[in-house]
């Protein structure tokens, strides 16, 4: 036993030695590395062309243009085809540059600025002088411009690839409202986000992330709407992030979440740019990442796992009325299954007399106690689920007819599993779909009801959910309580909760997030048709 | 630097220990856990009186156990199976009786889903109240289930193969819950009847049930009540003291009133919509006085002459001839109670609750007290609609 | 160092205190059998009397601003007979945490599993308060909108089934007990629960507002209040004379609602509505034994204190016998035994307070 915490403990020492020594090779590389990116361009084309080439020439993709301005000064373009727009770069770069006649002949030592402000009829041009930004620019679909006798070099954007057109999102459609969807390129995205808050106010600043990806990365806010000090919090955990890749805004999500270990996700993620929007100028702030059609808001509160943006655009009894079931849906699909465990298991006092009947009928022959159903029953239906998700769309039909009606009507027949527990699980499943945002959540919770309901009842039901209360409600989403406006109660705040007020009626946002500027609209907006006196005065 | 190797050592101690205990839980099982083929579902259950060689006194306890098979099988009786099965046990105490059901069932009695408890007559006569005692102690058994008292044995009644529902003990409850219709009997659940016992004066009362054999099939009657005094059976009411008795406690929900047409030979059915009834106690010259008020409004059901009920001499002689009936009802209700001497209305109750002190001195010689009360019963009747139809259907058209 | 860097709103404080006093709804079956039908009159009565009490406790908690029972008691007696008060509430606070355990084990085992130890059931239950404590008073001082809510509509709800089933002459003839009785009955109904309302002492100086505290705390009560008349009504009419024998009238008189033979069963919301709020009580009494503790000894923060405590309090929770032992402490022993803490020392340290003219001297020594 002493030895085995001493072995523990010599392993233990072992590790640390090797973090150590670790973090002493990475500062050195650092520093190696900062030496590299202070490397300037030369003045010779020559030199520039050679250094470049040993960092990116040997790929298929990269274009070294070679050609001469005004017949006199040396220049060469470097571009990756593929990335960049080939029209622009033959019509707006190489030709101006080609057909200059305008060199003056004294001798001046030619400024690479001249062509930037008088030659080049492209955008966005910039200048740089060291490796490091070419090359990451290169990559990024700009083209390089070197000019022989200059130490500085222009990187001209002209990125254009081909991408997703904007289509109807697939994993959010809804019945009345824009069909658009984000798509994975970043300028789309912002350009559909602008395109619904065209206000001054709005603010996208971009920064990169991901050592390798070099990934783009823009926060969206208001001004004046959103809590600056959130804005500052945001910033602060973006550039907290050191990694290699950044594939996904789910990455950028993982590393700047407010509780890594809770199973509640705290930063909200959408395809849609109206609803993102809408949660722009409500005080949240959006963050968009390159490659990637979701894009994620913060702070996130429960509630808005149960708002879809139909019900902004609805009227609001019907609207009311959906997201009242929604609540009901998503508290079923949690309580569903470990409820029929506990109340067939231990609780049968509690079923109406009727009922018992057929249920103890319907579970006469089964073998297995309800627990292991229920747990049986749910591993098979996510089993079935993510198949659905993974195979390719002929054999869909197919695999759903033999996993919904095959699977269930024959282990009711063979006895194996109750008629009544079929029926509650494809219940749940079904009501699990209903608010999108927590299923995952919710399958977890879902398993762990079960346990709970098989171990000890109702009573570890009650636990089970209180439980979960206590955790939800010390949630935190950057500063925002995850539950309000319900936990800490803020009545003006119920109105977009559980039910939807009309939408002449929602005069402040929500508190919490966007008490910068609480007024949202001006009083009595309630429409009616003209009053008595104006129809008189006609 | 240290602190950190022991912390994360600990650590990970610590989840191995989580691990363990969370294994270990999964293992041992639940305390409590039973599935629901483990349960053998009473909705019946019967007491009777057994001799025995060595003791007389013996408890026989008949335990109506459902079979869920044969509750879906579609319809009733499907086949021979019944859908239901008697168990009986005797013992010398209740739940020594109860207990001893594991030597002949598979699985533990379980009493949440009883619907009925039935005595024999022999044993109410003896006394019930051990029977009530676990009946209100145990956790598993609810206060709502029917109290009834079997004309002969329980264990008949359990035995008769019911003609609508699977089994007779359900049979039973819809039975109980249908005499609303007609207050031939005072249906009372295990909470009343123990009200009723607990209180120093008022007589407990549970419904009666025989056995009526129409050639060979045989069916269950409810009707009538049982007396109590304590918690010994000492008399019965027939059906027409039991609807004095139901008037005077306000529980006539309907019912039928036949009187005599007002012309000629005949009857008219009144239908009984709505029943209220107010009983006052007075205290004059050191007798005691209760007064009961009656209002009743009712619907014409049917007639067998063919008198024109349309005007309003025929509707008041109608009431007068209702007031009549109620009264001669009430009238046999008390007669019986005062010779049973058990005080079935509560009117020591409604004394005490309204004239606390004078009842402090009566509480103990209520025995004494009550075959000598007063009652004064002034009925009110009204007959409101008459049905469908204006005049009978036998009258002829003038 | 401040142990407790949370804010409560004075809504959070007005709704913990009328879910804290809600906790107490299945406890009244103790006064019950003293006080017999009259129980709605003590429940009226002990209200009314509760409130000078409780005039006091806010008094004296905000005299003193920003500080808690513990430093008061320094304040008011000293630092070593202070610390020595301090102590013997502390003790209190403990001892009731272990009864209400207790209290709670055997609800669940007799009408629920009768066969599971009540080991099991006290851990469970102590794990979520732990769990709840660690969070912060923050915590379940938003949770209890929710819980209020849902125990409020409970008793409504099961009011209104019943309310077909309900005869009043049940309550007839009015005040019937023997004076002595009746105001045994509503001892024990001030002793459980509103007199506890003190150990809010030790939260009060966290709430933010201080000038809505008085207002909170006297919503609170009237909300625990209307609760608990609307039971004691309901249980009493719909079941007269056997309510004073069953050892949980609550859960009788929700077991009778039968409405279509499908509406029926619900008394799993009852023991819902219990576990739910009495969870709140107990956290209560727990963040204020654990905080106490924590700024006797002058720690750095409570929340080490958080898992031993649960455990001492399972234990000493375990001392109990038998539920007869326990119903006899609760109905003669614990009234007596708390009215030292509840009113006698509240009352003498606002004397002793206003004589010494405390907060006073504390501004000058500040200056």
């Amino acid at each position: 036993m002493i030895s085995f915490i001493i072995n523990k403990l010599r392993y233990l020492k072992l590790l640390n030695a090797n973090y150590v020594e670790e973090q002493r090779k990475q500062r050195a590389f650092q520093s190696k590395k900062s030496e590299n990116s202070l490397q300037k361009l030369s003045q010779s084309l020559k030199q520039n062309l050679e250094a470049i080439k040993n960092q990116i020439g040997n790929n298929y993709d990269v274009i070294i243009r070679e050609f001469c301005l005004a017949d006199q000064i040396e220049v060469a373009l470097i571009y990756l085809s593929g990335m960049t727009d080939h029209i622009t770069i033959n019509e707006n770069i190489i030709k101006p540059l080609m057909l200059y006649s305008g060199l003056p002949h004294y001798n001046k030592p030619f400024e690479i600025t001249q062509i930037k402000s008088s030659i080049l009829s492209v955008g966005e041009v910039k200048q740089y002088r060291s490796f490091d930004e070419i090359i990451e620019g290169c990559l990024s679909g700009n083209s390089i411009l070197l000019v022989n006798g200059c130490d500085e070099a222009l990187s001209i954007v002209t990125a254009d690839w081909k991408s997703r057109g904007i289509e109807e999102p697939k994993t959010e459609s809804v019945v009345r409202g824009p069909r658009q969807g984000f798509n994975e390129s970043l300028v789309a995205n912002t350009t559909l986000i602008r395109r619904i808050i065209k206000s001054p106010d709005l603010k996208v600043e971009a920064m990169k992330l991901g050592k390798k990806t070099n990934t783009n990365v823009c926060i969206a806010y208001l001004h004046g709407v959103a809590n600056p000090l959130l804005i500052e919090e945001i910033k602060r955990r973006i550039n907290r992030i050191k990694t290699d890749s950044i594939l996904e805004s789910g990455y950028v999500e993982q590393f700047i979440e407010d509780a890594p270990f809770s199973i509640f996700s705290t930063i909200a993620n959408s395809e849609k740019p109206d609803s993102t929007a809408a949660k722009i100028l409500e005080g949240r702030a959006a963050i968009l990442v390159d490659g990637t059609p979701f894009a994620l808001t913060v702070p996130m509160v429960f509630i808005e796992s149960f708002q879809s943006s139909e019900d902004y655009y609805s009227r609001p009894y019907f609207a009311s009325l959906i997201r009242i079931i929604r609540f009901l849906a998503f508290f079923l699909s949690i309580i569903a299954p470990a409820s029929y465990v506990a109340l067939t298991t231990f609780h049968q006092e509690l079923i109406p007399t009727p009922l018992l009947f057929s249920m103890a009928s319907a579970q006469e022959g089964v073998p297995f106690p309800a627990v292991m159903e229920a747990s049986m029953m749910g591993v098979i239906f996510e089993i079935l689920r993510e198949a659905g998700v993974r195979l390719p769309r002929p054999v869909g039909q197919a695999v759903s007819i033999v996993g919904a009606l095959v699977i269930g009507e024959s282990a009711v027949t063979a006895g194996l599993i109750g008629a009544p527990m079929v029926i509650v699980v494809a219940l749940t499943a079904v009501a699990s779909f209903v608010v999108p945002a927590q299923t995952d959540s919710g399958g977890i919770m879902r398993i762990i009801f079960v346990i709970l309901a098989g171990f000890m009842g109702i009573y570890g039901i009650v636990i089970g959910l209180l439980g979960l209360f206590i955790h939800l409600a010390s949630l935190r989403s950057f500063g925002t309580p995850y539950l309000s406006p319900i936990a800490p109660l803020s009545i003006s705040d119920l109105k977009d909760s559980v039910i939807r007020v009309p939408l002449w009626s929602m005069l402040t946002r929500p508190r919490t997030i966007g008490w910068q500027d609480p007024e949202r609209q001006e009083f009595r907006l309630k429409p009616s048709p003209p009053s008595e006196e104006i129809k008189e005065a006609e | 630097m240290k602190r950190q190797r022991i912390r994360s050592s600990i650590r990970e101690y610590s989840r191995l220990v989580i691990i363990c205990s969370i294994l270990i839980l999964g293992t041992t099982g639940c305390w409590n856990r039973r599935e629901l083929p483990d349960l053998a579902i009473v909705v019946g259950v019967g007491l009777d009186k057994v001799e025995d060689e060595e003791v007389t006194d013996k408890l026989e306890l008949t335990a109506q156990i459902v079979k869920t098979s044969e509750m879906k099988s579609g319809n009733k009786g499907g086949g021979n199976s019944e859908a239901y099965w008697n168990a009986k046990n005797t013992g010398n105490s209740i739940f020594a009786t109860i207990r001893g059901f594991t030597h002949q069932a598979s699985r533990k009695l379980y009493w949440p889903h009883n619907q009925v408890i039935i005595f024999g007559r022999d044993l109410a006569k003896k006394g019930i109240q051990e029977y009530l005692d676990f009946f209100v102690r145990d956790q598993e058994t609810r206060l709502g289930v029917w109290i009834l008292v079997a004309d002969d044995k329980a264990s008949e009644i359990l035995e008769v193969r019911p003609s609508l529902e699977k089994t007779p003990a359900i049979s039973l409850d819809h039975l109980l819950e249908a005499q609303v219709a007609t207050s031939q009997t005072s249906a009372i659940k295990l909470n009343e009847f123990v009200n009723r016992l607990l209180s120093k004066t008022t007589a407990p009362i549970a419904a009666m049930v025989k056995i009526s054999s129409q050639g060979s099939e045989k069916s269950l009657l409810v009707t009538g009540t049982a007396v109590f005094k304590a918690d010994k059976l000492i008399g019965e009411l027939n059906i027409t003291e039991t609807l004095g008795l139901l008037w005077i406690i306000n529980e006539v929900k309907s019912g039928i009133i036949d009187v005599e047409c007002p012309e000629s030979n005949g009857k008219v059915s009144l239908e009984i919509i709505r029943a209220k009834s107010k009983v006052t106690p007075e205290i004059i010259e050191n007798k005691v006085h209760f007064k009961v008020e009656i209002e009743e409004e009712s619907n014409i059901g049917s007639q067998s002459c063919s008198d024109n009920l349309e005007h309003l001499d025929a509707i008041e002689k109608l009431e007068e001839a209702q007031i009549a009936a109620i009264e001669s009802e009430v009238r046999a209700a008390l007669s019986k109670a005062k010779r049973l001497n058990a005080d079935v209305f509560g009117f020591g109750d409604i004394l005490h609750q309204k004239l606390p002190s004078e009842w402090k001195e009566m509480e103990s010689m209520w025995d004494e007290v009550f075959p000598t009360i007063e009652v004064e019963v002034s009925v009110d009747t009204n007959v409101r609609r008459s049905g469908s139809s204006r005049k009978a259907v036998g009258q002829k058209e003038e | 160092m401040k142990l407790e860097k949370g804010e409560l709103s004075s809504t959070q404080l007005m709704f913990l205190v009328a879910g804290f006093i809600q906790g107490s709804l299945l406890t009244l079956s103790f006064s019950k059998e003293v006080v017999k039908h009259d129980i709605w009159i003590a429940a009226i009565a002990s209200f009314l009397l509760n409130l000078p009490l409780a005039f006091v406790y806010l008094t004296l908690a905000l005299k003193f601003p920003g500080q808690n029972l513990i430093q008061i008691n320094d304040n008011i007696f000293g630092p070593y007979l202070g610390k020595l008060v301090s102590l013997q509430y502390i003790c209190l606070f403990f001892m009731i945490i272990a009864a209400n355990l207790w209290f709670v084990g055997d609800f669940i085992i007799t009408f629920f599993m009768p066969e599971t130890p009540i080991l099991v059931v006290m851990i469970m239950f102590t794990f979520i308060c732990a769990w709840a404590v660690r969070a912060g008073i923050e915590v379940f001082a938003r949770m209890s909108f929710l819980l209020v809510l849902m125990t409020s509509l409970t008793a409504l709800i099961t009011f209104a089934l019943l309310l077909k089933d309900t005869k009043f002459s049940y309550f007839l003839p009015i005040f019937e007990v023997p004076i002595y009785d009746f105001l045994h009955g509503t001892h024990i109904l001030m002793a459980i629960p509103f007199n506890e309302v003190f150990v809010f002492t030790m939260v009060i100086p966290y709430v933010n507002k201080l000038k809505q505290v008085k207002s909170s705390v006297l919503y609170g009560l009237i909300i625990g209040g209307i609760t608990f008349l609307i039971v004691v009504i309901r249980n009493t009419a719909v079941l007269g004379p056997i309510s004073n024998i069953v050892t949980s009238p609550s859960m009788e008189t929700v077991r009778l609602i039968d409405i279509g033979k499908i509406i029926s069963r619900l008394e799993a919301i009852v023991a819902i509505a219990f576990l739910v709020t009495m969870f709140l009580k107990v956290a209560v009494f727990y963040y204020a034994t654990v905080l106490g503790i924590a700024q006797l000894l002058k720690l750095r923060s409570y929340v080490p204190l958080v898992i031993p405590i649960g455990i001492l309090g399972i234990i000493i929770a375990l001392s109990y016998e038998s539920s007869i032992q326990f119903i006899y402490t609760a109905t003669n022993t614990y009234p007596i035994f708390s009215l030292p803490f509840y009113v006698v020392l509240p009352v003498l340290s606002l004397l002793i307070a206003k004589l010494r003219k405390l907060p006073k001297q504390k501004e000058r020594k500040a200056q």
